[in-house]
């Protein structure tokens, strides 16, 4: 193995524009406590990887780091959808960072190595620089749920959310050892080739191996029976940071998850598909019924994110490219419409964060409601919204994979989580007002309603536009 | 395999006989409780206050800072013995790589960690 070169860096700009803009910030940070700079330069370095990601790199498949980063269509696809979710995220973020509480800079620079490791999660093609990505994630959304320090229950989530995430780190690095023990290597290539020679009757360790591997990533994407995080992170952090979890942490977990089941894992689908079935079927049925006694619309939003989480994994059961692309679809439109909703909350503010607080919008806002309403159409999956195009071809994939009832479970659930969102849809057309019109929003966050608008109505007219793009690893 | 049924067993025996100690006192043994002899024992003398007592912020401000230091030195040691292999590239890369970790030493700086008042 080669020390790593300058031609490898070029691999990493994307993720170098970021880190570099989290040390300025984190340099300058007593100086521009004031004043917009933090998120300008945030947005601005988001949009510089993304465009970095798509037009710079060499095409084809290229690999570096003594093969350990890997620039492919794949992590291609997942740069700039996290690119886009960090400047969205760092956009909403305008109005959590105006007091005194929740220093802006600092915050701003957790936001870019989060999103930084997500990246890195998207491309790496070992077992240890994967780990390496996800801690540098969680460990900055850890302080992120913990941002606005004068809560109490703000810092109640950040325990909770990083003992949790502990527990699952060290499921996920034992899994890693173990598939050490058992190949001899935590390369992919390497731990593919060592597979195809033994099964899981040769070795039953490997069993082990893979389910603590798959458990320590299915916790990542909020999965049951690894999701007791999820409602109290979501709840009390802030609103942003909630959102930027459910997108980005999931987009980034998918991410890793599609590689090591169809790369490093790839010769046991027989396995995997068993521990992933399971772990989606129990997502869809506890996110979508314990999604219906929700009142907080940011718990309301982790379960339906949890229930996303399960349909989002139908996709990977089959083991097949076409299925992960399927994957790759549902974490592109599932990131922009719980963006979107995301949105609508902070848009509202105290009013926003529960469900009596949509009571009659549309009277009073009708834009707004309007908006609202074509997210939850598209988080319950109808058309003509970008969600449902995404559970479209996730449960297609599942019925290819001969998973039929897994097809039929996930439509019904999808049916009876239609039942909250649908709530929400009565209270802000056919009730009264009950409390003031809000105020003017931000700039900002109407920029980023439009955008994620945007996306889910196109993608649910002319998905083809955005599937072209989801190139299976 | 056989050479560590001896172990097995005196770890059987050792825990049987120090639980059967213990049952055994609790249940065969006179209970005569007094104050004195349920206060807290410190070497005969009243304890002054709990052993996790509050100590200043400052302090975990400066482990921190330690540890910054820490880290920079465990990197350095290994990277000085082989300086001469890795040439110009290396050392760049130890350039960068302090240089990354100056920057959280400015920020504890600026935001007046070395302050004690």
């Amino acid at each position: 193995m080669n020390g790593a070169t300058t031609s490898d860096l070029v691999l990493l700009v994307p993720e170098l524009i970021l880190i570099g803009m989290a040390l300025a910030l984190i340099l300058v940070a007593r100086r521009i406590r004031r004043g917009p700079a933090a998120v300008v330069g945030t947005v601005l370095a988001a949009l510089a990887a993304a465009l970095v990601s798509v037009w710079f790199l060499p095409n084809g498949a290229t690999t570096g780091f003594g093969g350990m980063i890997a620039l492919d269509g794949y992590s291609q696809f997942f740069k700039v959808l996290i690119a886009a979710t960090l400047a969205m995220a760092a956009l909403l973020s305008v109005r959590t960072t105006d007091g005194e509480q929740v220093p802006r800079a600092e915050y701003h620079a957790l936001l870019l190595l989060a999103a930084t490791g997500m990246m890195l999660a998207a491309s790496a093609l070992d077992l240890l620089t994967l780990y390496l990505a996800l801690e540098l994630m969680t460990l900055c959304s850890y302080v992120l749920v913990g941002a606005t320090v004068e809560n109490p229950m703000s810092n109640e989530a950040a325990i909770k959310y990083f003992l949790l995430a502990s527990f699952a780190s060290a499921l996920l690095l034992y899994g890693i050892s173990l598939t050490y023990g058992v190949t001899g290597s935590t390369d992919f290539a390497a731990i593919t080739s060592a597979l195809s020679e033994q099964g899981v009757s040769a070795n039953p360790l490997l069993l082990v191996a893979v389910g603590l591997v798959t458990a320590g990533l299915a916790f990542k994407i909020a999965a049951v029976p690894f999701h007791a995080w999820a409602p109290d992170a979501y709840q009390g952090a802030p609103p942003p940071v909630a959102a930027f979890l459910a997108a980005g942490a999931k987009a980034a977990g998918l991410a890793a998850l599609g590689r090591v089941c169809l790369v490093a894992f790839g010769s046991q689908a027989q396995v995997l598909s068993v521990f992933l079935a399971g772990f989606a079927a129990l997502s869809i049925i506890v996110g979508s019924v314990v999604l219906l006694s929700q009142t907080d619309m940011k718990r309301l939003l982790a379960y339906s994110s949890i229930s996303h989480a399960g349909y989002a994994l139908l996709g990977l059961i089959g083991g097949a490219p076409e299925g992960a692309s399927a994957t790759m679809t549902y974490a592109f439109f599932y990131v922009f419409m719980t963006l979107g909703t995301f949105g609508v909350i902070i848009a509202l503010g105290e009013r926003g964060e529960n469900l009596d607080g949509y009571h009659g919008l549309a009277a009073q806002r009708p834009g707004t409601a309007a908006l609202m309403l074509l997210f939850l159409l598209s988080l319950t999956g109808i058309p003509p919204t970008a969600g449902f195009w995404a559970k479209f071809v996730v449960i297609g994939s599942a019925v290819r994979a001969g998973y039929t009832e897994l097809a039929v479970l996930a439509v019904a659930c999808s049916v009876v989580s239609a039942f909250i969102y649908m709530r929400v849809v009565v209270l802000m057309y056919m009730r009264e007002p009950q409390a003031p019109a809000p105020a003017r929003f931000p700039v900002a966050v109407s920029a980023v309603l439009a955008l994620a608008a945007l996306v889910t109505l196109i993608g649910g007219i002319a998905p083809g536009r955005f599937v072209v793009w989801a190139v299976p690893p | 395999m056989n050479e560590y049924i001896g172990v097995a067993v005196t770890f059987v025996l050792a825990g049987g006989i120090a639980a059967a100690m213990v049952v055994l006192g609790s249940t065969l043994g006179k209970k005569n409780p007094t104050p004195a002899k349920l206060a807290p024992f410190e070497c005969g003398k009243d304890p002054f206050s709990l052993p996790m007592g509050r100590l200043a912020i400052k302090f975990y401000l400066t482990a921190i800072l330690f540890i910054l230091f820490d880290v920079e030195l465990v990197f350095l040691y290994p990277w000085g013995v082989v300086y001469r292999q890795l040439g110009v590239l290396g050392l760049t890369e130890m350039g960068v790589f302090l240089g990354v970790l100056m920057v959280g030493f400015v920020y504890a700086w600026d935001n007046g960690a070395l302050d004690w008042q």
